[in-house]
């Protein structure tokens, strides 16, 4: 399979970079995680989906006289000539623990988990750092004035690494603090399904019962004849759409 | 001019009876303002227990956010909030190296040199409206109801801030305006004491029985305030100050915002009245201001 | 790295066409779908069928069954630790119910079964939830709109999908427990993207024939997964949660039922025991094995190390023939090889675009029908669009989303891919993305049953690991579901054996020594450990210079 290749045939130009310091050559096309296992790490911690989701891959680094700390995902980042960039592949944080089920979607919840909360000077460091252009200081604030539900949303890109945890002058762990806005959110704010209510109430009756026992029993060419006739729902159209049939459903 | 309004955290959550009919108010006098869509706390907690630059990030930020909306003024209705987005605009100013500094540490903000006017509610109605017009907007004039006027520390501490100079009375302006008798009243810039409830509590409920026991004396009928920690000692507390000292009476609190949506006729709904003790409402039931709660 | 100027050339031809594409999409003119007969001789194209790449079995309980040799070299292969080694009268813990591994099947196990009364360690190899459930973006389904959709329909679509092959009564579990599911998430505060009256979301994906997919923004799997995580962690007293531990054995004891795991501490390089009554096997897939040389889509540690643990300890594999490449994956910027582009996308309406500028197949066939479609479209055809570094890949053209939608509707819907391309300079609401077939999921497993069980007693099987449901080839968004579903039942299923009362007996690796045997038997030499744990990426260059580096498979 000519074009599904692994590693790089193509002798790329290669670039200093300092890795904790150390100076190493690397082919400039490459993420910061695959420039490390080119200069022969084998990863254990700090590297889990490798595709910009996980948060285990969080890297601090700086450029050459440049006062600035820069952060990125490893997994996601091209590496730059000398950059000096060191891992962050775990960084402690107070998370507490609470009853879900008795918790009350209302902020007095999240200020009693965490009442460091109101710690925060509005440095925005937390913003500054955050390698998903999540802006915490702003769920933060959305928190302290008790808007769970923007907190919800803002936060909803963060994949938890931890970066904003780091340079928090207020030594909060910020991300922990949006999951529980979040979970208040998703299940206890925003209004409840009903058809899904109503479906599963169908099946506990048993409504699709025999009809799928029948499905069941179907020789592969009756199947297919069934499957291969089943009505499709158009593409583009509306949510209201109905079928001819729909089994004893209205 | 553009009106940017800085809400503060409190009037989202505790003190929605100082917000609502406050904006309702505008609405209804004409005024146009735009709620700041990104804003964080004012910062009013630690830039008046310390002085270290970093306390002026906060407000300097909110000031950043209104200037990055269009806003060349920007309301706020909580006195805490008042003074301290003032004060950080003051220091900006007044002060080329703290806001160098400042703008060094904010890299990440379009740099701030204090373009936005902060304004107190209180000085938008007195300026932008005038007593005059507000008088002509009440539609519900709260004739016979005597009120104090608490200021606090906030709204007129330190002096470079103060929106009222010791005698423009601008709290007895506004009384007047909305048609009721301002009480002459001995402790109306005294320090409502709540700062001092967590340290030494005794101290915090001798300063609310002052105020207290200095509203009782003038006979007024309500005491009005515009900051959350004043309602919260003079108001939520003042049942345990009453009892805990000799002499004194329950008298309502409200804030100012509150008078002015009955004043001007608002839903009643939009004043909150639900938030403060039951005696604010019947007050006002009695004086036929309002008609009685279906609350 | 921005698109070259060659391939913005190329773009232009891509742009000329769109108009009229639009067009179409609006009027609801779409590519037929190919007839089944159709789909099966396009299905040559798809690396499963190409004979080379597989070999059959020499040992164990699938003897004989061809597989692709990637997973053979690690099923024909002896142990990473010695067994007599293994101190197996001391172990380092005791629980009710180990579950192995910590993605979405794994942890849904953990809370059934610690809310049934049992005791809960988790091992998982890396951090709790590196996993392939983070990573799911498009969707999970379930016919939960009465006024369309049935468990009925979403049968047809998945014993379809998978060429009618799937054992039916796990089809039937996973449909019919499909909206429960979604509630339960629901319940433990997923965000599942809605409408402001509570109605979920919901749209096509890859073989639907109604609108059934829920999803969470983008971000589907990541919101899944952080959700019952939080859980899980919130259950703390009842669920210990051992990372960077993975389990390299399983240990039976002399009754012949499971009874624990040998597991690997990878920092400190520690051998070490846990007793369990009953154990839950959710180790997800095998992207990491690059069958065929594939870029993935999958974890860093999606190595089908739990294959390797239950097929010694005497469980078949089933439908592991069949694997699945997803039809779009990165393939330029090269940065971002490999990395999925949501199947969300074509239900949104883009359309797949050789280099021609030209439409070559509905963009809602069946995954492998798509993606055999693709590497035809390239390989066979010479209609793929040339990469800088010599690949090829085909357009797929998300601008139109933007035309159809309403600007912004790219940014808001796909916000984790808009940034991803955001950063190489690439904004695909204005250009579109370059993608070839990626290898993506596991289709087939270890065998079990609708209840979980497998033919050993004591073992579980939940999520990826596990073959049968989705036969021969997998829907999108029935794989998430699939982890919650069978990982739900696994845990409730574990916990009601142990319940049931479970004998205590003496711990044994017997099983390992006898599979060590039979690949000395079947001459295999080469000193091949298994299970793989992490891939090995260091250049066969640097490798040679590590002197005194120690090599045990994979890892150092
Ligand atoms: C990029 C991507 C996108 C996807 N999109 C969708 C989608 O939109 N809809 C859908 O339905 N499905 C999707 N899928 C498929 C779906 O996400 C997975 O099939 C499913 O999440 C697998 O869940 P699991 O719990 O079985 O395995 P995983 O989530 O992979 O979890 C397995 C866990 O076991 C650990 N583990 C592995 N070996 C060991 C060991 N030896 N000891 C201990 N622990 C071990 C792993 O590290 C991992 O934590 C997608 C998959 C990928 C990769
Ligand atoms: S490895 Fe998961 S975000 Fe980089």
């Amino acid at each position: 399979m000519e074009t599904a290749t692994l590693t790089e045939k193509v002798a790329a130009k290669t670039i200093p970079i300092y890795i904790m310091g150390k100076k190493y050559e690397v082919p400039e096309t490459l993420t910061i995680m695959k420039a490390m296992e080119h200069s022969g790490y084998q990863y254990i911690r700090g590297c889990g989906c490798r595709g910009g989701v996980c948060g285990a891959c969080a890297t601090v680094y700086r450029k050459a006289g440049d006062y600035k700390i820069y952060t990125g995902l490893a997994c996601q980042t091209v590496v730059e000539p000398e950059m000096y960039l060191t891992q962050i592949p775990f960084y402690p944080a107070n998370r507490a623990a609470y009853d879900f089920e008795s918790a009350k979607p209302t902020a007095e919840t999240v200020y009693e988990l965490y009442p460091e909360l109101f710690r925060c000077v509005a440095c925005n460091s937390c913003t500054k750092v955050c390698p998903m252009d999540v802006e915490v200081l702003d769920y933060i604030s959305a928190l302290k004035r008790g808007d769970l539900t923007a907190a919800a949303e803002i936060s909803f890109d963060c994949i938890q690494c931890g970066l904003c945890a780091s340079r928090c002058m207020g030594e909060m762990a910020q991300y922990h603090m949006a999951q529980v806005a979040r979970r208040l959110q998703g299940g206890k704010i925003a209004p409840k399904a009903e058809h899904l209510e109503k479906m599963c109430g169908e099946i506990d009756a048993g409504t699709f019962t025999d009809v799928l026992a029948e499905a069941k029993k179907m020789t592969v060419d009756e199947l297919k004849k069934v499957y291969t006739e089943r009505e499709l729902e158009p593409h583009m159209g509306a949510d209201e759409w109905t079928p001819a049939s729909n089994f004893g459903l209205a | 001019m553009k009106l940017g309004y800085y809400p503060g955290c409190t009037l989202k959550t505790k003190a929605a009876n100082l917000e609502k009919a406050a904006m309702a108010a505008l609405d209804h006098l004409g005024v146009e303002y735009k709620e700041l869509s990104r804003w964080n706390c004012c910062g009013a907690v630690f830039s008046l227990t310390d002085d270290d630059l970093i306390h002026q990030v906060a407000p300097v930020r909110n000031l950043i956010r209104a200037a990055q909306e269009g806003c060349d003024t920007v309301v706020t209705i909580c006195s805490q909030c008042y003074n301290t987005l003032a004060r950080a605009n003051k220091l900006v100013r007044e002060n080329e190296e703290k806001r160098d500094t400042l703008n060094r540490f904010m890299t990440e903000e379009p740099d701030y040199n204090g373009e936005v006017e902060v304004v107190h509610y209180l000085s938008l109605l007195r300026e932008r409206v005038g007593w005059e017009k507000l008088r002509e907007a009440v539609a519900n004039p709260l004739t016979g109801l005597k009120v104090a006027p608490f200021y606090g520390c906030t709204l007129v501490r330190p002096e470079e801030v103060a929106i009222d100079a010791v005698d423009d009375r601008i709290l007895e302006g506004f009384i007047e305006a909305l048609g009721a008798e301002p009480a002459r009243f001995s402790a109306s810039r005294e320090c409502c004491g709540s700062y001092q409830m967590i340290a030494h509590p005794e101290e915090g409920i001798k300063r609310a029985a002052k105020v207290i026991g200095a509203a009782n004396r003038s006979e007024a009928d309500a005491l009005i305030l515009s900051c959350p920690m004043c309602e919260y000692n003079l108001g939520t507390r003042q049942r345990e100050v009453v009892a805990a000292t000799d002499g004194l009476t329950e008298v309502p609190t409200y804030y100012f915002t509150q008078l002015l949506g009955v004043a001007l006729g608002l839903d009643t709904d939009l004043c909150r009245l639900d938030l403060n003790g039951p005696a604010a409402q019947e007050l006002l039931v009695d004086k036929k201001f309002i008609a009685a709660a279906t609350v | 790295m921005p698109y070259t100027p060659e391939l913005k050339e190329l773009i232009k031809i891509v742009e000329k066409t769109r108009p009229e594409r639009v067009a179409k999409k609006r009027n609801g003119e779409e590519i037929p779908f190919l007839s089944l007969d159709e789909r099966k001789k396009r299905l040559d194209f798809h690396p499963d069928f190409k004979t080379e790449g597989r070999r059959e079995l020499k040992v164990g309980p699938s003897k004989g069954y061809g597989i692709a040799h990637e997973i053979a070299d690690l099923l024909e292969a002896g142990s990473r630790v010695a067994p007599e080694k293994v101190n197996l009268s001391e172990p380092a813990y005791e629980t009710d119910v180990l579950v192995i591994g910590g993605g979405g099947a794994g942890t849904s196990a953990a809370i059934l079964a610690s809310q049934h009364g049992a005791k809960v360690i988790m091992a998982t190899k890396l951090r709790h939830g590196d996993a392939n459930t983070m990573m799911a973006e498009g969707g999970i389904q379930a016919a939960s709109k009465g006024h369309k959709d049935s468990p009925y329909y979403h049968y047809l679509d998945v014993m379809g999908g998978g060429h009618f092959t799937n054992v039916p009564e796990l089809a039937e579990t996973l449909v019919t427990s499909a909206p429960d599911a979604i509630r339960w998430l629901e319940h433990l505060g997923v965000n599942f993207t809605k409408k402001a009256d509570g109605t979920l979301e919901t749209i096509h994906g890859g073989g639907t024939s109604r609108k059934r997919m829920h999803y969470a923004a983008d971000i589907t799997g990541a919101e899944i997964m952080r959700t019952i995580r939080d859980e899980a962690r919130n259950l703390a007293d009842k669920i210990q949660v051992l990372e960077f531990s993975p389990a390299v054995e399983l240990v039976l004891n002399e009754h012949g039922q499971c009874a624990g795991a040998v597991l690997y501490n990878m920092e400190t390089q520690e051998y070490f025991v846990v007793k369990a009554k009953a154990v839950i096997l959710a180790t997800g897939g095998c992207g990491r094995l690059h069958i065929q040389g594939f870029m993935t889509t999958n974890h860093y540690g999606a190595t089908a190390d739990g294959i390797v643990l239950g097929y010694r300890a005497g469980v078949p594999v089933s439908f592991l023939h069949t694997v699945q490449y997803h039809p779009t994956g990165i393939v330029f910027p090269e940065q971002a090889e490999g990395i999925l582009i949501t199947e969300k996308f074509r239900g949104s309406g883009a359309n797949l675009v050789n280099v021609e500028g030209n439409q070559f197949v509905n963009e809602r066939e069946p995954r492998d029908v798509e993606a055999a479609s693709i590497i035809k479209e390239c390989v066979h055809d010479g209609l793929g669009v040339p990469t800088p570094t010599g690949r090829l890949g085909i357009w797929l053209d998300s601008p139109m989303i933007e035309d159809l939608a309403g600007e912004g509707t790219v940014k808001r819907e796909f916000p984790g891919k808009y940034i991803l391309y955001k950063r190489f300079d690439i904004d695909i609401s204005k250009e579109p993305m370059l993608i070839y077939p990626t290898l993506h999921y596991q289709n087939g497993g270890l065998e079990f049953k609708e209840t979980g069980e497998t033919r050993v007693p004591g073992l579980f099987v939940a999520g990826e690991v596990g073959g049968g449901i989705h036969g021969a080839n997998r829907l999108m968004g029935n794989s998430l579901l699939d982890i919650i579903v069978f990982g739900r039942i696994a845990g409730t299923s574990a916990s009601a054996y142990i319940e049931n009362g479970v004998k205590d007996g003496k711990l044994t690796l017997e099983h390992v020594v006898k599979y060590n045997a039979e690949v000395a038997k079947a001459g295999i030499t080469d000193g091949r450990v298994a299970p793989a744990i992490i891939p090995n990426y260091t250049e066969a260059e640097v490798r040679s210079r590590q002197l005194t580096a120690n090599y045990i498979g994979n890892v150092r």
